[in-house]
């Protein structure tokens, strides 16, 4: 099919179903002929009635509409997509009409939004390299990898190293991330019509690899803007970004107090409820079933027994450093010997033992040589065996 | 039943549309413009609110005194103001106020506003302030957890739990997809069931991001009025029957070898006993359910409903949650699909009332809701649930 400026007079005329805008022609009852010769070109009739739109092609030369543009493939496209200017395509005899020209600059702009050529992954994916952000990625190291299937699909690896980016229409073995959609989504998602967040959590993009390379990516190329488009002028929106540190100081209480006391010799203490007798871990003062205060301390532990699990696989901040965690990490929940059955303990897993933790095993607490009596005082639990 | 002094009937409700950001106004008038839907719904002006309760959770914004801050939004000044924030529960528990202070007789119309901007602070930062500072903080993750799914599976088998939930969460994006005022709006089908339960990423265990509760900004007002003004302003006002609120221990203790009753399944043993109704499934026509996640979700309908078993993974499996089933539940699309937290659990009364007048737009139930069941959540598990009725005619037990 002949393209002239990447795009082919059928396009336009198969996008005007979803560029028409029905109470823009209010009043209205025309019908435009289009004879378009050369290459690509062919007779279309459009009618325009009160809200509605038929668009038929013909098989011969178009006659008996209210107006009949003629013209060249090429210059019907490039007057189309404002590549030639139309008044003097018109002078120069480039466009001849027949009939009622006002119903051409009158009734068609408020019929149509403007046609806007149709953009390919391929065509986004081209200008990776001009609208790479050397000053974005020093120290960045990774090979991005797009497997797009579907109409204009294709597979290629955008490499980022030394502050340079490449393309490469094939997809690398050894990729850091390869993100997996339909063509066409990778399109709305470059220009904006799809939100990212939305598009993943959805499941219409996949990403095999490192999900945070995958946020990455954006910071480091200008956003796509499609050749001759015009930039949307909106309002300025100020956005200012800081992060308040406060300061903190927190009063243990006596039976906290006592927890972190037994830390620092490698003791677990429990309160006992007066009443039904179930420990408390950490301690606390009062028995909030019974309604009672809990005096009485008793040692529980130090080993445990696993009841659930949680594999982390989200990358969240360390509340206390606002570092983000290395991931996977492991949340065990366990019953320190000696405590109630239905009083669970939750602490970290030591990473090395991830893969063969299961519940129903028995667990021993692993201790900061140097003890202060705070919660850095225990690393994690490891298996007991 | 609780005693009341006097009905009290919703007259008015307003909310905005639920997004990922609202650049376009400030806070204040992200709440103006939930205020004045509720005003033009009740037929009233700000001349006839008596005193306002306001809601969200301040450690999230980072706002001090928000109640202040909002009074440009809220034509709270010259009025009673009282502010509560009690984290994920606190829309519920406007309500809950609501009906209280007019109960009481303190106050014959009270206006409650619930409202959460999340894309201005950080969620998971400001739930990880719940923990205790010196001891559990740092193991804090905010509300990921997948307990509640290696349960689920343990319980009915990995296969027959990951399918239950992700149907629930198709069936909520269903529902959302209904309501025009929803956030997330995914278009999920149930032919990606398997695709999106083995591909969705794992967030914690199986608890897979599709599973998730979205941040939402946007606010939510309901205006209350005894039943003496209700009847007198207003032509179909829906009446809060009753309301519980119950609270368990600030920590996550409850994950052990044996599991305590928990609070959802006390909650509704307690205000179902009390209300003399013996099975909720056939009593409610809707239920609002505050469901953070698919899995939470669908494992609380048992605990709330008072279920046994598996009954609930039947009910789901048979469609007897979807909109003409027998118990519909969250016509709204839930949590899963719009979640300004503040807000969130005032979304579930708001959607139930509507429901009840029957003009809660392309998500209403075809057929007539007279009872609906709407809860709360927050904290570490903690569940607030509030009954609603059309008409004023239950019997006292």
């Amino acid at each position: 099919m002949a393209e002239y400026f990447g795009t082919a007079v059928e396009d336009i005329f198969n996008t005007m179903e979803e560029r028409f805008i029905p109470e823009g022609t209010h009043g209205v009852d025309a019908t435009i002929g289009y004879n378009i010769s050369g290459e690509g070109g062919g007779n279309w009739k459009v009618t325009l009635k009160e809200g509605t739109l038929k668009v038929e092609r013909l098989d011969a030369e178009v006659t008996g509409c209210a107006v009949t543009l003629n013209a060249e493939a090429e210059t019907f496209v490039g007057v189309t997509l404002g590549k030639i200017d139309a008044g003097e395509a018109f002078s120069g005899g480039k466009i001849r009409v027949d009939g009622d020209i006002t119903i051409l600059v009158n009734v068609l702009p408020k019929a149509f939004r403007q046609f806007t050529p149709v953009i390919w992954a391929r065509d986004i994916l081209a200008t990776v390299r001009e609208r790479f952000r050397p000053e974005k990625a020093e120290g960045v190291n990774m090979k991005i990898g797009y497997d797009l299937s579907g109409e204009g699909g294709g597979q290629w690896t955008v490499v980022v190293k030394d502050q340079t980016c490449d393309l490469k229409e094939v997809l690398d073995d050894d990729c850091t991330v390869v993100m997996r959609m339909e063509a066409p989504v990778f399109v709305d998602l470059n220009q904006g019509k799809l939100d990212g967040a939305t598009a993943f959590t959805s499941g219409k993009v996949k990403i095999d690899g490192d999900i945070g390379a995958a946020g990455q990516t954006a910071s480091l190329f200008e956003k796509y803007v499609a050749e001759g488009a015009a930039e949307e002028k909106g309002e300025e929106l100020i956005s200012l970004k800081c992060v308040p540190s406060i300061n903190q100081r927190y009063a243990t209480g006596p039976a906290v107090g006592r927890w972190f006391d037994g830390l620092k010799e490698k003791k677990f203490y429990a309160s006992k409820c007066p009443n039904c007798e179930r420990t408390l871990v950490p301690p606390r003062e009062i028995c909030a079933e019974c309604r009672v205060r809990c005096n009485e301390f008793v040692e529980v532990g130090p080993e445990g027994t696993v009841t659930l699990i949680d594999v982390v696989y989200y990358a969240s901040p360390d509340p206390l450093t606002g570092k983000i965690r290395e991931t996977p990490y492991t949340a065990l929940f366990m019953v320190l010997d000696g405590a109630s059955r239905d009083e669970s303990f939750a602490h970290d897993l030591n990473p090395k033992d991830i893969d063969r933790i299961k519940p129903g095993m028995k667990v021993r607490p692993v201790w900061a040589e140097k003890r202060t009596g705070s919660y850095k005082d225990l690393l994690y639990f490891e298996i007991a065996d | 039943m609780a005693k009341k002094n006097r009905n009290v009937g919703v007259i008015g409700i307003g909310q905005t549309e639920y997004s990922s950001h609202k650049e376009h106004q400030n806070q204040a008038e992200m709440v103006n413009e939930a205020v004045r839907y509720a005003l033009e719904d009740a037929n009233i002006t700000l001349d006839d609110i008596d005193c306002v309760v306001h809601g969200n959770m301040e450690l999230f914004e980072m706002v001090h005194q928000p109640d202040m801050w909002h009074a440009l939004g809220s034509g709270a000044y010259g009025k009673d103001q009282l502010r509560i924030t009690t984290g994920g529960t606190t829309g519920a528990s406007l309500v809950c106020a609501a009906d209280n202070l007019v109960a009481s007789g303190m106050y014959d119309v009270v206006m409650a506003i619930g409202l959460e901007k999340l894309q201005e602070g950080h969620t998971t930062g400001g739930i990880t302030n719940m923990a205790d500072p010196l001891w559990f903080r740092h193991l804090q993750t905010g509300a990921l957890t997948a307990t509640t799914a290696t349960m689920m599976m343990e319980e009915f088998g990995e296969d027959r739990a990951k399918r239950a939930a992700m149907k629930y969460r198709i069936l909520m994006d269903k529902h959302a997809c209904l309501n025009p005022r929803a956030h997330r709006r995914f278009g999920l089908e149930y032919d990606q069931l398997e695709d999106l339960m083995n591909t969705s990423p794992k967030l914690v265990g199986e608890l897979r991001l599709i599973h998730m509760c979205s941040q939402s900004d946007g606010a939510c007002v309901m205006i209350f009025a005894s039943e003496e003004k209700a009847k007198a302003m207003c032509k179909n006002p829906v009446w809060i029957r009753d309301h519980i609120t119950v609270h368990r221990e600030e920590t996550f203790n409850n994950f052990g070898l044996e599991m305590p009753e928990m609070t959802h399944h006390y909650a509704g043993r307690k205000l179902f006993e009390r209300n003399g109704i013996t099975d909720p499934v056939e009593y409610f026509d809707v239920f609002e359910m505050y469901d953070p996640s698919a899995w939470w979700g669908l494992d609380w309908l048992r605990e709330f409903l008072q279920l046994k078993d598996d009954e609930h993974l039947k009910l789901l499996e048979d469609g007897e949650f979807d909109l003409d089933g027998k118990l519909p539940v969250n016509p709204s699309g839930g949590v899963t699909a719009s979640n300004p937290i503040g807000a969130t659990a005032m979304l579930r009364p708001a959607e139930a009332a509507m429901q009840i007048r029957g003009d809660a737009g392309p998500q209403q139930i075809k057929k007539e809701v007279k009872h609906a069941l709407a809860s709360g959540f927050g904290g570490t598990l903690w569940s607030v649930l509030i009954m609603l009725e059309k008409d004023l005619d239950w019997q006292e037990v």
